[in-house]
């Protein structure tokens, strides 16, 4: 039983956006459970895990530490809260470098494959980027076939994330100065698989017990994930599919189509969902689609796949992290298809709900109760049609009695690829410089990270991003956060007039919005870039620069990751979400403090972001005086 | 009088009690056999969450007189005298709730247990853990909890290291122990930011 009212009122709470809150409704009415009812049921949770002091990695435990100073204060094994917290953490950042890494794997196994011929409806799209990258690899490039030079990039870059050089080629595009702080502290990276397989060497029982010598490893693996796994990924992707640049589209949930065939492409990787898009375009399919009574082939994304398709297509994007459930809900989804990452093991639970099927295409996250399409470069474009098919087939099952959509779908623009920005400055950074010396832009706040329903969806995102830009403080973002703006209608020009006299100034001579989409997750590796270029322009190293970092509504793994690789490269970072890391002290101190004396930036924790944007605002500052601007 | 004296402030909501609660009723009275039995035991003991997060295991008191014991009209409620227990005797329950009604805690639930051998539901409420007592052993809780947000003992003696340290806080008098451990820094910090993050739903909406 419900009553709309209050529904109405439970879904203000659960989201900011409108058309989210309507379908939130929706969810309640239709009696489909969502990731808010499930933290519900959660409450209260774990303590001992929240504050990161519990240990389950071998079976003399699981052990846990008193967190008021009492006992025990020790695992079985003796280890102490500061070393389960490290251990923890270590364990969690692996994981997300992991994922990004392996992402990145596959897209450069998918480049190898194109470049022996042996893939199917792939090409070589960018070949200046992929000769400007084989030339930072020392790979021959002058009258060579762009396959040849593609061959030897791809295994180039895929024997580095086991080499035995130890050392990662896309590294050197760090400054010299950021370059020496990590070769001072120790923390170099080596190469992609090495640093994790170490680091689940390292919280095995009885290896690592002190607490810095963890993290600081920690720092080193997730700098091997933003410098390498992650930066191969943006890079292959974008040979494979082309850089992006500026383009206009739609988000939100009403990107969804009343009369045509819904297609949502869910997850992080663009390999397959490229072949989707070829496939949407196939005019037999748009037939085929029409004689079963739609009206075309409707494909919106969602999370970073959407950004994938988003930045270099335009396809229209639906929604972030906590829209999946939200988009089967419309009862308008005819197939969502997802690759991996943050994809909800209950997916196809909710999809149960409606008549939406789910396809899974990656091998390595097959979920109960969806169809599995097994994808392979050689056959990608058959695999495509047969999913865009299995739509069209599955339109006719839609209860259009129990569809809803919400009207509005909001405009955008998004393909801020670093070369995109650099050439809308005029192919040098140093415009941006001008700006920022001169106080016009105060700096740059990267905001990225996902969504997470212990904060009001995309409050935390929008709020601060506002709240920066209005500061003069230029945002560029990535991931969840990107696609919450898109929503908000702050990725358009006009968005400049809720910029500072000086930012609005700036964006509108170019045309820009004041907050720029630079990608999927894994191009936070763009921001890396872009940054590296500043900082060479200046001399200076990536520490120096008036940059900030904020995840306002992280939860993932990758996201470990990512706060770790900005830090360690010199960029302060405000999360909104606390990591599991308050039941040692020490460790605290270290993140929020002591790093300022290693990397020149370090962490904090602020989940109000008006005060997460007072906490950047005096990072800006305290860069800006240092540097004596 | 003994008593499981509750700290609050030191309930870190992991819910251990609960599962040993849980585990002490149950039949094995092991954890692993537990999950498996039917009917499976439950929790008499409730860690309820507030909206700043914090948290209150909440349990049953033996008040003295209960008022739950009182309007009993099958007297399935009553007091074991050693340990100062409001028992229950399953066979006599007649599951009319009215104990539920009086409760001033609300902690009084209806489940099936073993020791009854039809498939209904009776008062399943906190016995004290009677049987470990008598064994000379703590309730169950109490055992499991690591933070002393439970403490069994004399209810005068630890409602005497309550009132001291507020006592000393009112005081605030200088060089003065403190028996009652204070909050540690980093963990009023994690409340302080949980609590705003509570707090930002609420009010944003
Ligand atoms: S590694 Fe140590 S702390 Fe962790 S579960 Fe084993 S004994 Fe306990
Ligand atoms: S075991 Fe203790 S800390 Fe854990 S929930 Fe129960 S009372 Fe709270
Ligand atoms: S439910 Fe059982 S214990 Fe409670 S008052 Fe009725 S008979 Fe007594
Ligand atoms: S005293 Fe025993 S029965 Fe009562 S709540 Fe604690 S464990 Fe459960």
């Amino acid at each position: 039983m419900y009553d709309t009212s209050e529904a109405k009122k439970i879904a203000e709470k659960r989201a900011l956006d409108a058309a989210d809150q309507e379908i939130i409704v929706k969810t309640i009415e239709d009696g489909v459970e969502t990731a808010w009812d499930r933290l519900e049921c959660q409450q209260p949770q774990c303590g001992f895990g929240q504050l990161g002091v519990c240990c389950n990695r071998c079976t003399m435990g699981p052990c846990r530490i008193e967190p008021f100073g009492k006992k025990p204060d020790r695992g079985v094994c003796g280890a102490t809260a500061d070393l389960i917290v490290a251990r923890n953490m270590l364990d969690d950042l692996s994981t997300g470098a992991a994922a990004h890494s392996d992402h990145g794997r596959e897209v450069l196994e998918v480049l190898l494959e194109t470049a022996e011929g042996k893939s199917q409806g792939y090409q070589i799209t960018d070949e200046e980027k992929l000769k400007s990258i084989a030339e930072e690899y020392g790979i021959k490039t002058e009258g060579r076939q762009k396959e040849a030079v593609a061959e030897d990039l791809a295994r180039a870059m895929l024997e580095e994330y086991g080499t035995l050089k130890n050392s990662i080629q896309l590294v050197e595009r760090a400054p010299e100065k950021t370059k020496q702080l990590w070769k001072d502290a120790g923390i170099y990276p080596r190469s992609v698989d090495r640093e994790i397989v170490e680091s689940m060497h390292r919280i095995h029982m009885g290896v690592g017990a002190d607490y810095v010598n963890i993290l600081l490893h920690a720092m080193r693996t997730s700098l091997s994930d933003g410098w390498g796994g992650s930066m191969m990924a943006t890079e292959g992707s974008d040979i494979l599919f082309g850089t992006p640049t500026p383009v206009t589209s739609w988000a939100n949930l009403g990107t969804l189509s009343h009369d045509k065939v819904n297609v949502v492409l869910h997850g992080h990787n663009p390999v397959l969902s490229e072949m989707i898009v070829k496939a949407a375009e196939d005019p037999e399919l748009i037939k085929y689609a029409e004689e079963m009574g739609a009206k075309g082939i409707n494909l919106v994304g969602m999370c970073c796949t959407g950004n994938e398709l988003l930045m270099r297509h335009g396809i229209p994007i639906a929604g972030n992290m906590l829209d999946q459930e939200l988009a089967i809900a419309t009862g308008s989804v005819e197939v969502m298809v997802i690759d991996y990452q943050c994809i909800f093991p209950s997916i196809t639970h909710t999809a149960g709900c409606y008549h939406t099927k789910v396809i899974s295409t990656s091998e390595k996250s097959k979920v109960q109760g969806a169809t599995y399409k097994e994808f392979h470069p050689e056959t990608g474009l058959d695999t495509a049609k047969e999913i865009v098919r299995a739509a069209i087939e599955n339109y006719p099952n839609r209860n259009h009695g129990r569809v809803k959509i919400p009207s509005k779908p909001i405009q955008l623009m998004a393909g801020f690829s670093e070369e995109a920005i650099r050439k809308a400055l005029g192919g040098t950074y140093k415009p941006l410089i001008d700006a920022i010396v001169a106080g016009s832009i105060k700096g740059v706040v990267g905001i990225v990270g996902c969504n997470n329903p212990k904060i009001r969806h995309d409050y935390g995102h929008i709020t601060l991003a506002k709240e920066l830009i209005k500061r003069d403080i230029l945002v560029v973002e990535t991931g969840c956060a990107a696609i919450a703006s898109g929503k908000a209608g702050l990725l358009v020009p006009e968005a400049a007039d809720l910029a500072g006299d000086g930012l609005k100034a700036v964006c509108n001579s170019l045309g820009i919005p004041p907050v720029l989409h630079m990608g999927s997750c894994v191009d936070c590796s763009r921001i890396l870039v872009l940054a590296a270029h500043v900082a060479d322009e200046l001399g200076v190293g990536i520490g120096d620069l008036p940059l900030g970092g904020a995840a306002p509504e992280w939860y993932s793994q990758k996201a470990v990751s990512i706060g770790t690789y900005f830090v360690s490269s010199g960029v302060y970072t405000v999360l909104g979400i606390p990591p599991k890391i308050f039941g040692s002290p020490n460790v605290l101190k270290l993140l929020a403090v002591t790093l300022k004396d290693v990397v020149n930036a370090s962490f904090a924790v602020e989940p109000d972001p008006v005060l997460a944007a007072d906490l950047l605002e005096a990072e800006i500052e305290r860069k800006r005086t240092a540097l004596g601007i | 009088m003994k008593t499981v004296f509750v700290r609050p402030e030191l309930c870190i909501g992991c819910r251990h009690c609960e599962v040993a609660c849980a585990i002490e009723h149950a039949e094995s009275k092991n954890l692993f056999d537990a999950i498996v039995e039917d009917p499976v035991s439950k929790p008499r003991i409730y860690v309820e969450p507030a909206i700043n997060y914090l948290t209150f295991p909440n349990r049953c008191r033996h008040c003295d007189p209960a008022p739950c014991m009182q309007v009993c009209p099958t007297e399935a409620l009553y007091r074991d005298v050693d340990t100062g227990t409001v028992a229950i005797d399953y066979a006599k329950c007649i599951g009319c709730s009215v104990c539920a009604m009086a409760c001033p805690f609300g902690i009084i639930q209806f489940q099936n247990v073993f020791q009854t051998d039809n498939d209904r539901e009776v008062n399943a409420k906190c016995d004290n853990c009677i049987e470990r007592q008598k064994d000379g052993r703590i309730p169950a809780c109490a055992e499991a909890c690591k933070t002393g947000a439970l403490e069994f003992g004399d209810a005068n003696e630890l409602i005497r290291v309550s009132r001291k340290d507020f006592s000393m806080r009112i005081i605030k008098s200088a060089g003065t122990d403190v028996e009652v451990p204070k909050i540690p820094e980093n963990i009023a910090a994690f409340r302080n930011i949980m609590k705003k993050i509570a707090e930002t739903r609420e009010e944003t909406a």
